[in-house]
C-alpha cells in the first residue's frame, strides 16, 4: 500500500487544492508513501506552491508527483485512492480499481465539520454499484474521527519562530509594524460588516496593524478605504489604523503568518485548522451555506472550543463570531470580545494542547491503509 | 436507479447481489453544498445489519420484489408457517421474520406480505399498524388522561411496550410495526 493516488477538484476558493496538497506533501513526506496528487486547475495549486507549473501535464514537486487531471485520464489506479471532498472519479478509474490486485481502498475525505453525526459516520463504508470497497473519512475534533491535519514537527516548529524569525519574516513581507501594535491577519471571505469593525479599529486606544493578503475581502476593505485597488505593499492609515496590502503567500509562509500575528481572521477550511495550530485568538468566518446551515456548524466547533473557557469571554467570542458570520455591526461586540483578550489567548493555548493530544489526520489515513491492508484477508466484510 | 437522496426507509437496494432493505436514512447537510444519506441497511438474505454513509447524490439500485398476502398459521418446531389465499405454506426461520415475532399471537388475522427474492420466500412483514391485546399492564397514576404519561404493558406473547397510563389489562391498542410504538387505544376486532 506504498502508492497513494489524491484526486482534487478545486471548485472555488484554496480550500480543496490547500487541503489535498497538504496531505499529499506529508503522506509522501513522513511516510515515505508514493504519493500523486490530481488536480484540475494547477493555476490554484501554483498560488499555493510557486514552483507548480500550470502548464505542465506532470511534475515532481515536494515529492509529490503533480498531475494534472484532464478528461481524459489513463492510468493504473495506486492501492489507496483518496477522491477529496466528494469529487467524481471517471468511471474508468473506478473500474481499474476494482480490477487491480488487490482491489484499492477508496476513500472519500469529507469537510471538517465539528457536528456529533461525524463521529457516527466517520469510516463507514460506502457500498457502491460498481467499484472497490470505499469508506467516508472525516477529518474532526475529537478521537472518534480522522482527526486535523498536522505536521509531525509543525509544532515544535511554532515554538522555536522566535522575535528575530519574526521580524525576519515581516521584513520579507514588507512589515515594519510600529512597537506595540497588534497585528492582525485577514484572510476572510467578503463581508459587509468589516466596515464597522473598521471603524471602531481607527478609534480604538490599541494600535492597530492589518495584513490583508489579497482575497476575497479585499474589496470591502476597498471600499472602505474609498480606492480602486490596493497593491501589495500599499499602506493606509486612519487613526490608530493601519491597513497593509500583502501578497498571496505560499502554504508554508501562511504558518508563518499566523504565528506572526496577535489575532488571526481565517475563513473555510484549511486556513481555519492552521489557526488553531497557531496557538493564537482568532475568528473564523465559516463557508456560507443555504439555508444558513452553516450557523449549526459554527455553533458545533463553538460548543468544543469554548468549553474550558469562562463564562463571559464564551458567550463574548459566541458573540463576536455570531455577528461576524451573520455580518451585523461589530462594534458593541468587538469591544466586548476584546476585553478578554487574556482568556482567549489561554483558551487557544489550552486548545491547540488538547488537539494536539490526538492523532493527525494524515497519520490517522496512513493507519487506516495499513491496518485496512492487513486485515482484508482475515475479515468478510458486511458487502 | 435511484440517487441516495431518493431512497427512502422500506425501499430495498440491491448490493453485490443481495437485497438490503433500508431500515433507516437519514439526510445530513455536510460542507459547501454537499450533502450525504446515512442509512442502516438489513440484509433480507442473512438479517445481518450494518450503517453505511453514501453521498447524496450516488447512485443506488433499487429492487421491487414480489409480494404475496399472507397470514400467520403456526409454528413447528423452528419454523414460522404462514398461508396465502390458495392455501400455499411458506415456511420461515426465527431469522427470516425477527421483526415480525414480537408481534406473532395465536389466532392472530394481520394480512402480511410475503417477500420474494429470486423465486424463494426470504421475509414477511406486517401491517404498519396492528391491533393487539394488553395481557398484563402496571398500576395507573390517578386521573392522567392525556395520553402523555406512559406505563410498561404486555402482550400474551411477552412483548413489552410502553402504552399510555390510561391502558388496561383487556384494552385492545394499535402498535406501530415499524417503530414498535403504541399508537393508540383501539376497539377489539371483530
Amino acid at each position: 500500500m506504498k502508492s497513494w493516488d489524491i484526486f482534487c477538484s478545486a471548485i472555488d476558493n484554496f480550500g480543496d487544492v490547500g487541503v489535498s496538497w497538504r496531505l499529499a506533501r506529508q503522506l509522501a513526506h513522513e511516510f515515505a508513501l508514493d504519493v500523486r496528487l490530481f488536480v484540475d486547475d494547477p493555476k490554484v495549486l501554483e498560488l499555493l506552491c510557486p514552483e507548480v507549473s500550470p502548464s505542465l501535464p506532470i511534475q515532481w514537486v515536494s515529492g509529490v508527483q503533480v498531475i494534472r487531471w484532464g478528461a481524459a485520464l489513463e492510468v493504473a489506479p495506486a492501492a489507496v485512492v483518496i477522491e477529496t471532498f466528494g469529487c467524481r472519479l471517471p468511471d474508468t478509474l473506478i473500474s481499474a480499481m476494482a480490477a487491480r490486485d488487490p482491489a484499492s481502498l477508496w476513500i472519500n475525505l469529507e469537510y471538517l465539520s465539528a457536528e456529533s453525526w461525524v463521529e457516527d459516520c466517520h469510516c463507514l463504508p460506502s457500498p457502491q454499484v460498481t467499484g472497490p470497497q470505499k469508506y467516508f473519512y472525516f477529518p474532526g475534533f475529537t478521537e472518534r474521527t480522522g482527526g486535523l491535519l498536522r505536521e509531525k514537527d509543525l509544532l515544535l516548529k511554532r515554538q522555536q519562530f522566535t522575535q528575530a524569525d519574526k521580524r525576519h519574516f515581516l521584513r520579507k513581507l514588507g512589515v515594519d509594524p510600529s512597537p506595540g501594535s497588534v497585528l492582525v491577519s485577514v484572510f476572510t471571505y467578503e463581508n459587509e460588516s468589516i466596515a464597522s469593525w473598521l471603524e471602531i479599529l481607527c478609534r480604538d486606544e490599541s494600535r492597530f496593524h492589518l495584513l490583508v493578503p489579497t482575497g476575497r475581502i479585499s474589496k470591502n476593505i476597498q471600499r472602505w478605504l474609498g480606492v480602486e485597488a490596493l497593491a501589495h505593499g500599499e499602506i493606509h492609515s486612519c487613526g490608530q489604523l493601519t491597513i497593509q496590502a500583502i501578497p498571496f503567500v505560499r502554504q508554508e509562509d501562511y504558518d508563518l503568518l499566523l504565528w506572526s500575528c496577535d489575532l488571526n481572521l481565517v475563513r473555510g477550511e484549511d486556513s481555519f485548522v492552521r489557526a488553531q495550530w497557531a496557538c493564537k485568538p482568532f475568528l473564523w468566518h465559516i463557508y456560507p451555506q443555504e439555508e444558513d446551515v452553516h450557523l449549526e456548524k459554527l455553533a458545533a466547533f463553538l460548543r468544543y472550543y469554548l468549553d474550558g473557557m469562562g463564562v463571559e469571554a464564551a458567550a463574548a467570542t459566541q458573540r463576536f463570531w455570531g455577528d461576524w458570520n451573520r455580518q451585523k455591526p461589530l462594534q458593541e461586540s468587538w469591544a466586548v470580545w476584546q476585553k478578554h483578550w487574556p482568556d482567549l489567548e489561554r483558551n487557544a493555548e489550552r486548545w491547540c494542547s488538547q488537539l494536539a493530544r490526538q492523532p493527525g489526520l494524515a497519520e490517522s489515513l496512513a493507519r487506516l491503509a495499513q491496518s485496512w491492508y492487513k486485515r482484508r484477508a482475515e475479515i468478510t466484510p458486511p458487502f | 436507479m435511484k440517487t441516495a437522496q431518493d431512497v427512502k426507509v422500506n425501499n430495498v437496494v440491491l448490493i453485490d447481489g443481495s437485497p438490503w432493505l433500508v431500515q433507516k436514512a437519514e439526510y445530513t447537510k455536510s460542507g459547501r453544498n454537499s450533502a450525504i444519506m446515512k442509512m442502516k441497511l438489513r440484509n433480507l438474505l442473512t438479517g445481518s445489519t450494518t450503517e453505511t454513509v453514501y453521498k447524496f447524490d450516488d447512485k443506488m439500485e433499487q429492487v421491487n420484489l414480489d409480494q404475496v398476502d399472507v397470514t400467520y398459521s403456526y409454528k413447528a418446531d423452528d419454523m414460522y408457517v404462514f398461508m396465502d389465499g390458495e392455501y400455499n405454506q411458506y415456511e420461515l426461520s426465527a431469522e427470516d421474520v425477527e421483526s415480525v415475532i414480537p408481534y406473532i399471537v395465536d389466532g392472530m388475522t394481520d394480512e402480511c406480505k410475503a417477500v420474494f427474492f429470486q423465486g424463494k420466500v426470504i421475509s414477511v412483514d406486517l401491517p404498519t399498524t396492528i391491533v393487539r391485546q394488553i395481557d398484563y399492564a402496571e398500576g395507573s397514576a390517578r386521573g392522567d388522561t392525556s395520553g402523555k404519561v406512559m406505563k410498561v404493558a404486555k402482550l400474551s406473547n411477552g412483548t413489552e411496550l410502553k402504552v399510555a397510563d390510561f391502558c388496561e389489562v383487556g384494552d385492545w391498542i394499535e402498535i406501530d410495526t415499524r417503530t414498535g410504538e403504541y399508537k393508540s387505544r383501539a376497539k377489539a376486532p371483530a
